[in-house]
């Protein structure tokens, strides 16, 4: 009895194999197609909530049909610039006076004495506080897209997406040098600039760092364009920069901390000074899937002031 | 033995977890402006040395497996072989390629010359059948992975009896027709489609491939190494070839002492037991089996080669090259409904997705509506020749079969039964004349 127990057993079960096969093999059943190669966002864009360290406090909704730099100048005004014109508004959100100018700005920089430096297309033209045109300078090639400006004491530091290369100008507007250009002779590799992002910034002591984003790091140069120190990683997790070209956008936090912004997964993070992630400020879930170009700025209360191009805001955060 | 034989099943299945898991990859792009994309990498083959290395080490198997069995007629040693084997053609080999396997590569070989057979794969395919025209089926005993991996398995080996046996052992037979028929059409290589264990062999079963494997193996508790008896279709020219061997493994080593001790050590039912109370069969019935057999024969043959015949449709439903005629001809259908302002896909039960990838690389391809057509026509016209093939294999085969069951026989001793038997050398350890 025990036998035949068995035997039925392992019938049915050799049935059931070579009934698969059967099946498998001439219902004609089309296996479910899923593409393999599925970019599935999902999963990557969910954080654990305890790492965001900042809240949001106050949104601000500028007029201009489009915007696109951002900067806080002094008594933390927060300038926005973006297509025809420019709108600067208190550290409270209240409006404090806008100005009209040709083309869209694609970047923004404010020197000590007031001076607007914007970043229109492929040359940069310079503004007084009240919209008053002080210069515009010659265009370096038709190719330009200009997309980061940066000002110290000396001199404007310009960075061309389109060149792939950072220009190094006086305040007049003369051009000192080019940093980061590529010379296969030296074996300077260049900026890897896959998308028209390409930020740059002054860190705490005034030392330049460029967002070369093709290699997902952040690059510290002199002025003569040697490479000092460079951070970063790719990865998709929090703690490194995701998609093709990453951050898009950075700046530094008073202790000389790194603010930086991505595309592809939208998100809002804090690196402190030696390159290790500290928190998160914006989730991906902030934003809208699909949000580029989230300029960022910070005021004297480091405050993170995120300007949200999709949804035509300037949003600031705040610890919580 | 049973012993050594749970604790290597034991650690096969530790080694299961070592599943390499996936790496999320991001490898960093580079849109320079004199960059350019790399070709597509195609897997590197095996270097040719290490694929004529594998030939060697398969002979040498071979070679030690038969002096083993035959000379040493010892079944730890065979069993200690077959777990290399299971190491080596098993798991670093992974399973590939294989002689059973190699059956399509030939098959292909034979009608298709465009394909260029390796050395190495016909070797693979005519070593183990030299071997058993010599020895008997001493690959199946102990350098077959699979055979391994199922002899691990056979806890509760049952006799299933003759008649069982019989029915069942079509099955590799009829798998063994459509291998070749489906390889010889290039439609499919459907040996290595359903290989059961590769994946564990691999390491990358999906669940589907586990279930199935791990239901094969799950009846192979209770019926020993089923994919070997029931399934393998090498089998069956292992089985052809092992009739004619010189030299078999043999139950004793000297005259059979009718002891009866050997009855039951088989887990395969390969033993034959002595048929002598028989007496002989008169003339005239012989002739008139003979005359019926003579008759039931071509009879078989015709009716299931038309039978064969009849099938084209089924048969050729597995070619990839139908299936894209099918859904073109569905889509094109689908197409003239809408533009017929009529319930989109009215003329047609079967709906068509127009973003199948099937549909997608056609559109692609630049081919036409009538390329598609006449390609799938070519191959129904194979299909045809194929079907009354392959039906009349499989009439031969019962044919031969009912046979065989018909024809008298007559058996003075327990002996091994040639063409069934995989000379595991369970047998010899149950026999007590030892030299």
């Amino acid at each position: 009895m025990k036998q035949k127990i068995f035997i039925i057993a392992g019938l049915l079960l050799l049935i059931a194999v070579i009934g698969i096969m059967f099946t498998d093999l001439f219902s004609g059943k089309k296996q479910e197609q899923t593409n393999p190669y599925d970019y599935k966002m999902g999963e990557i864009r969910k954080t654990d909530s305890n790492q965001t360290a900042y809240t949001e406090l106050l949104t601000i909704k500028p007029a201009l049909v489009e915007i696109h730099a951002i900067v806080n100048g002094d008594g933390d005004r927060i300038y926005v610039a973006g297509k025809n014109g420019l709108e600067i508004y208190k550290g409270d959100g209240k409006p404090d006076g806008n100005f009209s100018f040709e083309g869209v700005a694609s970047c923004m920089a404010i020197d000590k004495r007031g001076k607007i430096f914007i970043g229109i297309q492929d040359h940069v033209e310079v503004f007084d506080q009240i919209g008053k045109p002080a210069g515009k300078w010659k265009s370096v090639s038709p190719e330009s897209i200009l997309t980061s400006i940066a000002v110290s004491n000396s001199c404007v530091y310009v960075a061309d997406a389109g060149k792939k290369i950072v220009y190094r100008y006086d305040l007049n507007g003369r051009l000192i040098n080019r940093i980061g250009e590529k010379d296969p002779q030296k074996n300077v590799p260049g900026f890897i600039i896959p998308s028209p992002y390409f930020d740059l910034a002054l860190g705490k002591k005034g030392e330049l760092w460029i967002a070369n984003t093709g290699r997902h790091s952040l690059e510290q140069f002199s002025d003569e364009g040697v490479l000092n120190s460079a951070w970063g990683e790719a990865s998709m997790a929090i703690d490194g920069f995701c998609g093709c070209c990453n951050p898009s956008h950075f700046a530094f936090l008073h202790d000389g901390s790194f603010v930086t912004s991505e595309k592809g997964i939208e998100r809002v993070k804090i690196y402190s000074p030696k390159g290790e992630f500290t928190c998160i400020v914006a989730p991906p879930s902030a934003f809208t899937e699909g949000t580029r170009g989230l300029d960022l700025a910070v005021d004297s209360k480091d405050r993170i002031i995120v300007l949200d191009p999709e949804r035509k805001q300037v949003r600031i955060f705040v610890k919580k | 033995m049973y012993i050594v034989r749970c604790t290597s099943f034991f650690l096969l299945f530790l080694l299961l977890p070592l599943v390499t898991l996936p790496i999320q990859r991001f490898p960093k792009p580079e849109f320079e402006t004199n960059y350019t994309q790399p070709s597509t990498q195609i897997p590197v083959p095996r270097a040719e040395l290490l694929a004529y290395l594998d030939v060697l080490v398969l002979l040498v198997a071979l070679a030690l497996v038969s002096w083993l069995v035959l000379k040493k007629r010892s079944r730890l040693w065979v069993f200690a072989m077959s777990v290399f084997s299971l190491a080596y053609f098993g798991f670093y080999r992974e399973g590939c390629v294989c002689s059973i396997g190699s059956i399509q590569n030939v098959s292909l070989a034979l009608f298709d010359h465009s394909f260029v057979l390796p050395l190495t794969v016909l070797l693979f395919f005519l070593l183990p059948l030299v071997f058993t025209l010599f020895f008997g089926r001493t690959f199946c005993a102990a350098v077959c992975p699979f055979g391994a991996i199922q002899d691990l398995v056979a806890f509760k080996p049952q006799s299933l009896g003759s008649r069982l046996n019989t029915v069942l052992g079509i099955i590799p037979y009829l798998y063994l027709g459509l291998a070749v028929l489906f390889a010889a059409t290039g439609t499919d290589f459907i040996i290595c489609r359903y290989d059961p264990f590769v994946g564990i062999f691999r390491f990358n079963a999906s669940f589907g491939m586990f279930l199935f494997t791990g239901i094969l193996l799950l009846s192979g508790v209770f019926i020993a190494r089923p994919y070997c008896r029931f399934l393998c279709p090498y089998g069956v020219l292992l089985n052809w070839t092992s009739r004619f061997s010189r030299r078999h493994l043999t139950i004793t080593p000297k005259e059979c002492i009718q002891c009866r001790l050997c009855e039951n050590s088989c887990p395969y039912d390969a033993i034959d037991f002595p048929v002598t109370d028989k007496s002989p069969e008169s003339r005239p019935l012989m002739v008139k089996k003979m005359m019926m057999l003579t008759v039931l024969v071509p009879f078989l043959v015709l009716i299931f080669g038309y039978t064969g015949s009849r099938m084209q449709d089924t048969l050729a439903g597995v070619d990839y090259r139908v299936k894209l005629a099918k859904e073109v001809m569905a889509l094109s259908k689908m197409q003239d409904a809408k533009a017929g302002s009529r319930e989109p896909g009215a003329g047609s039960r079967k709906q068509v997705q127009d973003d199948s990838f099937e549909i997608k690389a056609y559109k692609a391809s630049g081919k036409t509506e009538s390329q598609v057509y006449s390609e799938a026509s070519a191959v129904l016209k194979k299909f045809y020749l194929g079907g009354w093939l392959f039906g009349g294999f499989t009439g031969l085969v019962i044919a031969m079969l009912i046979a065989g069951r018909m024809l008298p026989v007559y058996r003075k001793d327990y002996v091994t039964n040639k063409g069934r038997c995989f000379s595991c050398a369970r047998c010899t350890d149950y026999c007590p004349i030892k030299s």
